[in-house]
């Protein structure tokens, strides 16, 4: 079975098809994105592929969290891809995606992503037999205390992601036991989310395309401020 | 020839399949409840709203029309006017429609789509006419020589008409969206109870100015508590509505005699208020004009409209490459 997969959860637009542990071909567009590039980057990665829509059996799909509306760009187009085709679709955390793609190091893995506005999504993984299990929650964070963490915690750990990259200095601090993936694994790779999500698909434990919604983590700002003009405090 | 429409550009999901002028389906998804309490449409809450509404929308069109996505012929959408983040959402599907089925993709102006919607139910014999556009985001008057041809002969220089509902709604406590609930209150009113300015009647251009008259309501309304005198709402909100509603009908019609046509086309969710219509259709029969106006789920915004543009374009050949992005300030030519 081809699997398409698709990530634009930051500001780099990742497709992929891959069919039994193989990759079949991956466009990557990395850099200052267009929002309007992940329909054409498939189009272009199925010509050169010479594979047909036809032929894909399942559409994989990072929901995030990450930049809203690149993020929706690139879930709205899997989803309906995988609603018009017919096929089963599998959405998984962009997050759970950057760790998959460090799951051979024996400590414990931080993915980080940049959220913008001074603060990081963040989750925490362990490897396991043939990938990672996430212990905890996804969590947006600042990164002082991220950091913080990290220091009341003598274990090894291993952060990958852009947002490790960008507060590298601040969560360098705590000490040694803090290590960093290479540069070129920060963002999450649609390679990587097919050969993550093979084994859903395997299982059939796929998801109904309504049913795929970004993993956004934080409410909009309207929200925020209804919310605490509700609690009393000053706007 | 099949065409499925997507438009997300503001507040309202809306998804329409139509055969030539005919309308197979035609559905919604309304965010009214969900900016109600803003007192107006916020972008992200709107773009969050697209994603989760729309692929049921696109099955339930599918299922209502009684075709599958195969049949399509091409896929419309809605490029701008708009809300970039909600615009990219019906664009990032419409693409994906577009390369699973082979159909042409062709993006819409949704101005367009709001003058093109006359043809559902008034056949394809619109122009030459003038077009009058008024919604929560536009107030436009537009020359149409022939089809695909605009000229546009004014617009606001600040507020939209929706906008001034809303504003006026909210100062007399009706609620969200104000339009609605101002022609409501309106129809027990006296329209010429208070004289409010007319903001550019008399200038010789096609401009409209708005910001003024809803200053005007606050400020009569203050005058009178001073004064110790109760104001009438239904009495202030027919007045304000009159002295919106007699602009555009008089610059309207002034457009008409300018340019020689005899066609009024009507377009845009504030053509759902009840004094435009009964105004525009008098002035228009006076005059022995012929005054269009799409029944009340096609003026407002809907799918159906990009899908009938969208056909349109297509069958002069028009195409549009899957790079297509979004236009939120996108203008009509
Ligand atoms: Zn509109």
């Amino acid at each position: 079975m081809i699997v398409l997969g698709i990530d634009t959860s930051t500001s780099q637009t990742s497709v992929a098809l891959g069919a039994q542990g193989e990759l079949v071909g991956a466009v990557q567009f990395v850099g200052v994105r267009k929002h309007d590039d992940v329909v054409p980057a498939v189009q272009r990665l199925l010509e050169w592929t010479g594979v047909e829509l036809g032929q894909v059996g399942g559409v994989a799909v990072g929901i995030g969290p990450g930049l809203y509306t690149g993020l929706r760009v690139g879930v709205e187009a899997a989803k309906t891809f995988a609603q018009v085709l017919r096929v089963p679709i599998v959405g998984t955390s962009s997050l759970d995606v950057l760790a998959f793609a460090v799951r051979t190091t024996r400590r414990r893995i931080g993915a980080v992503l940049d959220a913008r506005r001074g603060e990081v999504f963040v989750a925490f993984y362990r490897s396991v037999p043939g990938g990672v299990i996430r212990e905890g929650e996804y969590r947006v964070e600042r990164p002082d205390a991220l950091a913080a963490e990290l220091e009341a915690d003598p274990e090894e750990v291993l952060l990958v992601g852009n947002g490790a990259m960008l507060y590298q200095r601040e969560v360098r601090e705590p000490g040694v036991h803090v290590g960093f993936a290479p540069a070129a694994l920060a963002h999450p790779w649609a390679s990587a989310l097919v050969e993550l999500s093979t084994a859903r698909f395997i299982r059939e434990e796929t998801d109904r395309p309504a049913d795929v919604i970004p993993l956004y983590l934080r409410k909009t700002d309207a929200e925020i401020g209804w919310d605490r003009r509700a609690r009393g405090a000053p706007a | 020839m099949k065409v499925l429409g997507i438009e997300t550009s503001c507040d309202e999901t809306g998804v329409a399949i139509v055969d030539g002028e005919t309308v197979l389906a035609n559905i919604l998804a309304s965010q009214v409840p969900l900016h109600e309490r803003f007192g107006g449409v916020v972008p992200e809450l709107a773009s969050r709203a697209h994603v989760e509404a729309l692929t049921p929308l696109l099955d339930g069109a599918i299922e209502r029309a009684g075709i599958g996505f195969g049949d399509l012929d091409g896929v419309a959408v809605t490029v701008g006017p708009g809300l970039v983040g909600a615009l990219l959402v019906g664009i990032a599907a419409a693409k994906s429609v577009s390369l699973a089925t082979s159909a042409p993709l062709i993006g819409v102006n949704h101005l367009e789509g709001h003058i093109l919607a006359n043809a559902v139910e008034h056949g394809p014999d619109l122009a030459p006419a003038v077009c009058l556009v008024v919604s929560g985001g536009h107030t436009m008057l537009v020359h149409m020589p022939e089809p695909h041809h605009y000229d546009i002969l004014g617009q606001t220089v600040d507020d939209a008409a929706g906008e001034a509902f809303d504003k006026v709604a909210r100062f007399l406590g009706l609620g969200f969206p104000g339009g609605p609930a101002v022609d409501r209150l309106a129809r027990q009113g006296d329209p010429n109870a208070i004289r409010f300015p007319r903001a550019m009647a008399d200038s010789d251009d096609y401009d409209f100015s708005l910001s003024g008259l809803k200053t005007a309501v606050l400020r009569h309304v203050q005058l009178e508590r001073e004064a110790g005198r109760t104001v009438d709402p239904a009495d202030l909100a027919a007045s304000f509505q009159e002295a919106i509603v007699d602009v555009q009908v008089s610059k309207t019609l002034r457009a008409t005699r300018d340019r020689g046509v005899g066609t009024i086309l009507l377009g845009g969710g504030v053509v759902a208020n009840s004094r435009l219509r009964e105004r525009i259709e008098k002035a228009g029969a006076d005059d022995g004009l012929r005054v269009l106006i799409p029944s009340m789920d096609l003026c407002t915004d809907n799918g159906a409209m990009i899908a009938l543009a969208g056909l349109w374009r297509l069958r002069r050949g028009d195409r549009s490459p899957l790079w297509v992005g979004a236009d939120p300030s996108l203008e009509l030519r």
